[in-house]
């Protein structure tokens, strides 16, 4: 009958000292004590209504024993509403966490914070009906819904709005933000501002209404400026700040961004002075194209297949220039190895030998084809030997080798990583590029050789050891997950050999040491 | 059943019930029957024979007594009833449904009421789905009614035993109904429903279910008294003499023979208000169509005059007497009121918010001054804190020239505490009001006071005590001096500065009137409670002259037009309701809040309105839309829907206060809620 059981009203009478309460008698009470507690809450809603509050709290419920002229309960005010817990394997059984606490800690403990002062901030809600796009208001999304809300309000309604076609109204503020930032693109005399106007365009919420303007001015600035490197670089940029801003949502305007972001990757000619560093702002724009592929990729599912499509299609072309090539080749390495395994590797032997004439410097006379093909070797040297390294590291270190090899082969990657980035990135001469060819960087390659001789046949007995190790506890999954090993190894091991046959000793040091004992 | 047992539980029946004398009339003649064994007994004035050989009569008085006590019979009942309406036509069955609830609530009262706690419970839980829609507030309160002291107790209980339930329901609605209770001999369903209800049969086809607020929500007695009460006649109209008027004769805004013709009917009016013939309204509204016709004729029109011209409100003496307004302050408004900006369904406010940060969930209350400078906050730690947000914004940049017309700038960070603490409450202050000046501060307490604070002097002036219960509300009159309270002690009271005593003690209200306002020409002052009324009363008298019913549940804000003629009051669910006052009816609900609508206000010229609410947003409705559909509305019986023109969400900000300044600025406050992770 009541919510209240029989047996509470006996726990509490015990718990205040009346032994002999007769079960009629709780029986009685248990449905008032129900209508009491009902109307406590009662008013305790309505004080937690005149405070305007919608969650009620223990101050209310005080408030309300006021109103009755009852005592309140002390002890239980807090600042907030109470956190309640789920007691476990009841359904409706909730408590208050209250934690014992100890008086030395409390007594020792460092004087707490003041809170911050009661303040008031002012901003405008709304300027005349519309609402500015400024970090006090709610962010756009919010604003849309209800929106559309209205307008279909209005529909149904028995006023008939006649609806005027869409009207894109810029504030005079925006209009002149656009004006300023389209300006630095331009000018590209002031770095330092055009780097804030960057800062402000990848942070400043208010600029979802000129994202359509941006991506038209980018598309428009591209087509037009590809022999304007300083523009094309700073165009990139925007783009980036753009992508980077969480306040904007562009995926609407991708399809037109898209096109313009793929030409600075794989344009024949970007800018038209040697001095150009042309390569940097392709790798930039390879890191911007995986950027985009990793964000809008779960929405636009066919995204990134078209981006590969396009790029492979750069790659294979023999006709396209080297330049093209490399931009297709940077993009791919940048979207991840896998990619890389499934569309560059098939395709790296013919390719390699469509480059092998050109690599020879003593045929080769024209110097900048020379630099060029170097450039592509080494991109493509690089998106391989990444994938390898990714590949070997990701599988054989689960039966992990003994830290010191382990060490090794980090120092390895180490050491190796700023000749990658020599390879890509230097471009003050052809000297840095034709050495790892010249004299085959010695410093790595005399620790190479020594480890791969000393662990040649040290590494299986090892492995033995390790398989043995692990049979002791769980023996058959472990076989499991290295038969596993063994045959990804086994993949891992071909492509190694045929890198290896195709680079020569210069896939080496993308190779940990200990896979590179075990396969070469 | 035999005759004699018969004869015997009529008589305990008769008895039971206190008909004492119809129990001794019986007995006397049963006597009288059996002495003259046979025969002239059929004479008497009472025929005790009749129920032997009336078979209906019998089987009736049999299921009586059968079943006097029987918990089930009212389950069994209830349910019946509810299976038969649910499956009856669909043209009827919102009439016959609207009958349910009443029956329900009645049942489980009867149930509690003989003692039958367990079955009580069940029945109401079981049935309790039905009618949460519309009175879940309602079910929750008789939720925990479970022995017949709280029937006893519990005024809202007594009040539904006590009266009866209108329900307008059509005549073949009416006639299926009886026929299916005669039918199935439903005695006891019968009884409830000529106990508690009273049927107002009307011919023709039923109603459309939308427009049954009236029909379904009023619950109590006091209907009828609302009825007669809202045939009271009220003067709506504003001020003569009103600074607006006199802006309006100086202001050169009206063309000479607008001018005169304004002139002309505004003496018109006065001679009627000598008369206080109840045709003012009327003459009023007369009087405004044929200006309005004219309005239409005349061609070159600005909307400016147009919107002055549209609602030419009658104009009514003072019944109090106004404080005197200096002239200097007289001037700062005409001066707002010449700078005012038009507002309209196409021409929006813009809307400054003042968001309250670091207030530890302790901010209770929220007040703008009329110009929008000075902020006030209540705090559940008892006390007041005055921010002047024109200083603040000297001090923190002055390089804002922008927004020369308005006081409030951007308030810099400044370090040290840039508001004036006004401390003497002892309880959680749930309401502050300033003067119309802004120099002075009012501000009402759980600790049932009222304090006048000076915003000059920073210091308590008076501490006025009065209630017996916590103030949750306190109003300034729109000219100062004069102000009104509500409490938890179901009271409204009027007061003036002067006295430490109220003026009129306004009682009526069944439960906590829980906000207050005054009309525009201060002889009136509204009241909304937690009985889900608002009322209107005269300041005057201290009568009620008016009962709006139409809420569902408790009315937490009140706003009266700038012209006196309508009025709007927010509730607990989010709905906004338009009154017009002199027809006490509701002229459409507003809808679109999903939470408590905390505070309301009309802009300066009446063609807006601005709700804010704890679902964090700021809405503007159109509301000279929705009285212009209303006329529409009434020569077609249609069901209208009004606009909702904007929705201005906050980022998590419930909002606290509204106020559209003499300039129709929208100013809004809030306290930055931190969502809950």
């Amino acid at each position: 009958m009541s919510i209240v059981p029989k047996e509470t009203i006996e726990v509490i009478a015990q718990s205040i000292g009346i032994t002999n309460l007769s079960p009629e008698a709780a029986l009685m009470l248990a449905p008032d004590v129900e209508y009491r507690v009902r109307e406590i809450m009662q008013e305790a809603i309505k004080c937690m209504r005149h405070s305007k509050r919608t969650t009620l709290t223990a101050s209310d419920v005080d408030g309300a024993l006021n109103l009755r002229n009852l005592e309140p309960i002390y002890g239980f005010a807090s600042g907030g509403p109470i956190r309640f817990r789920k007691a476990i394997g009841h359904r409706d059984l909730f408590y208050t966490d209250d934690r014992e606490v100890d008086f030395k800690d409390v007594i020792e403990a460092p004087l707490p914070k003041a809170p911050l002062d009661t303040d008031i901030v002012c901003h405008w809600l709304a300027i005349e009906g519309v609402q500015p796009a400024i970090p006090e208001n709610a962010p756009l999304e919010v604003i849309r819904a209800p929106a559309e809300n209205q307008i279909y309000q209005q529909k149904d309604g028995p006023l008939i709005d006649i609806r005027l076609p869409v009207k894109h109204v810029l504030s005079k503020e925006l209009q002149l933000y656009f004006q300023k930032i389209a300006e630095l693109t331009m000018s590209k005399s002031n770095p330092s501002l055009f780097k804030e106007a960057l800062v402000s365009l990848a942070s400043d919420s208010g600029l979802h209404p000129l994202v359509p303007y941006f991506t038209n001015f980018i598309a428009d600035e591209v087509s037009r400026g590809l022999n304007d490197f300083l523009l094309l670089s700073n165009l990139m940029h925007v783009v980036r700040s753009l992508l980077q801003n969480p306040h904007i949502h562009i995926e609407p305007y991708l399809h037109q961004l898209m096109p313009s972001v793929v030409t600075c990757l794989v344009s024949r000619k970007l800018g038209n002075r040697f001095a150009d560093n042309h390569w940097e702002l392709r790798d930039f724009t390879a890191n911007l194209v995986a950027l985009i592929c990793k964000r809008f990729g779960n929405t636009y599912i066919t995204l990134q297949s078209r981006l590969t499509k396009t790029l492979v299609n750069a790659l294979l072309d023999p006709k396209k220039a080297l330049t093209q090539h490399y931009g297709a080749i940077q993009g791919l390495a940048a979207l991840g190895h896998n990619v890389v395994r499934l569309l560059v590797l098939p395709n790296l032997e013919p390719y390699l030998s469509l480059l092998e004439p050109e690599l020879d410097a003593e045929k080769q006379k024209n110097q900048m084809k020379s630099y060029e093909t170097w450039r592509v070797y080494g991109a493509l040297l690089r998106a391989a030997g990444l994938c390898i390294h990714d590949r070997l590291k990701i599988f054989p270190y689960l039966p992990s080798p003994s830290p010191s090899f382990l060490n090794k082969g980090k120092g390895k990657i180490i050491n190796t990583e700023p000749n990658k980035r020599k390879l890509s990135v230097d471009s003050s001469s052809t000297m840095q590029v034709d050495k790892p060819m010249g004299d085959d960087n010695p410093p790595q390659n005399s620790v190479q050789p020594s480890s791969s001789g000393q662990a040649s046949d040290g590494a299986p007995e090892s492995r033995n050891a390790k398989e043995k190790e692990g049979s002791k506890g769980r023996a058959i999954t472990m076989k499991a997950i290295l038969d596993q090993v063994w045959k990804n190894d086994l993949d891992s091991g071909r492509l190694l050999v045929k890198l290896h046959q195709l680079y020569g000793d210069r896939i080496l040091p993308f190779i940990p040491s200990t896979e590179m004992s075990l396969f070469l | 059943m035999d005759p004699e047992q018969l004869d015997e539980f009529v008589m305990g029946y008769l008895k039971k019930k206190g008909f004492n004398g119809a129990a001794k009339q019986l007995q006397d003649a049963l006597h009288h029957n059996n002495n003259n064994n046979n025969g002239t007994g059929s004479s008497s004035s009472f025929n005790s024979t009749d129920y032997h050989n009336d078979p209906e009569l019998t089987k009736l008085i049999r299921s009586f007594s059968q079943s006097e006590n029987d918990p089930t019979r009212y389950r069994n009942g209830y349910s019946n009833l509810r299976s038969w309406a649910y499956n009856s036509l669909d043209l009827y069955k919102h009439e016959l449904l609207r009958v349910m609830y009443p029956v329900f609530i009645h049942c489980y009262m009867d149930l509690v009421g003989k003692g039958h706690t367990q079955e009580a419970r069940a029945f109401f839980n079981s049935f309790r789905k039905d009618h949460e829609m519309i009175h879940l507030r309602d079910l929750q309160k008789l939720e925990g009614v479970l022995v017949p002291s709280h029937l006893e107790e519990m005024e809202f209980a007594r009040s539904l035993r006590q009266s009866k339930v209108n329900i307008k329901i059509c005549q073949y609605s009416y006639d299926l109904l009886l026929q299916y209770l005669h039918r199935t001999e439903s005695t006891l369903m019968l009884g409830i429903i000529n106990e508690h209800i009273n049927f107002q049969v009307y011919s023709g086809q039923p109603n459309s279910s939308s427009d049954d607020i009236d029909a379904v929500t009023i619950v109590g007695s006091f209907q009828e008294t609302a009825d007669h009460v809202n045939q009271k006649e009220i003067q709506w109209g504003l001020l003569e003499d009103s600074l607006e008027d006199r802006l309006e004769k100086t202001g050169s805004l009206l063309t000479d023979s607008e001018k005169g013709q304004g002139e002309s009917k505004d003496g018109d009016v006065d001679d009627s208000n000598k008369k206080r013939s109840t045709e003012i309204g009327k003459q009023g509204s007369s009087l405004k169509k044929l200006k309005k016709d004219k309005a239409g004729n005349a061609t070159a029109k600005v909307a400016r005059q147009e919107t002055s011209t549209v609602s030419p409100a009658p104009r009514v003496k003072s019944e109090l007497a106004l404080p005197v307004m200096s002239t200097d302050v007289e001037e700062s408004i005409l001066e707002d009121l010449r700078n005012r900006v038009q507002l309209s369904s196409v021409a929006m406010p813009s809307v400054s918010f003042y968001t309250f940060v670091n207030t530890h969930n302790g901010l209770n209350c929220a007040s703008i001054s009329h110009d929008g400078s000075l902020v006030a906050g209540g705090f559940s730690d008892s006390s007041i804190k005055v921010w002047d947000m024109a200083k603040i914004g000297q001090a923190g940049s002055g390089a804002l020239q922008g927004e020369s017309d308005t006081n409030d700038q951007v308030a810099g960070p400044n370090s040290r505490r840039n508001y004036t603490l006004l401390l003497g409450h002892s309880g959680p202050v749930y309401s502050a009001t300033f003067s119309p000046p802004g120099d002075f501060v009012l501000s009402s307490s759980a600790d049932t006071t009222i304090r006048l604070w000076s915003t000059q002097l920073n210091a308590n002036l008076v501490c006025y005590k009065g209630h017996n219960y916590p103030v949750w509300d306190v109003q300034f009159s729109p000219f100062g001096h004069y102000f009104a309270s509500c409490s938890h002690d179901r009271t409204a009271r009027i007061w003036s500065m002067d006295r430490v005593q109220p003026l009129r003690i306004m009682a009526g209200h069944l439960s906590d009137v829980d906000c207050v306002q005054w009309h525009p020409n201060c002889n009136y002052i509204a009241t909304g409670s937690s009985d889900k009324t608002v009322r209107l009363w005269d300041v005057q008298t201290g009568e009620c002259v008016r009962i709006f019913i139409g809420h569902r549940s408790m009315v937490l804000s009140l706003a009266m037009s700038p012209d006196g003629r309508y009025m709007a009051s927010g509730d607990e669910d989010g709905t906004i309701m338009m009154w017009d006052l002199s027809t006490a009816r509701c002229i459409t609900p507003l809808m679109g809040h999903n939470s408590c609508v905390w505070s309301l206000s009309y802009s300066g010229e009446g063609s807006l309105l601005a709700s804010g609410s704890a679902d964090c947003t700021v809405k503007l409705w159109d509301v000279t839309s929705s009285t212009k559909l209303t006329k529409a509305e009434e020569k077609n019986g249609n069901s209208n829907r009004l606009r909702s023109l904007r929705t201005f969400p906050t980022k998590s900000t419930p909002v606290h206060a509204l106020r559209f300044s003499r300039r129709n600025l929208l100013f809004a406050a809030g306290a930055i809620s931190k969502p809950t992770s």
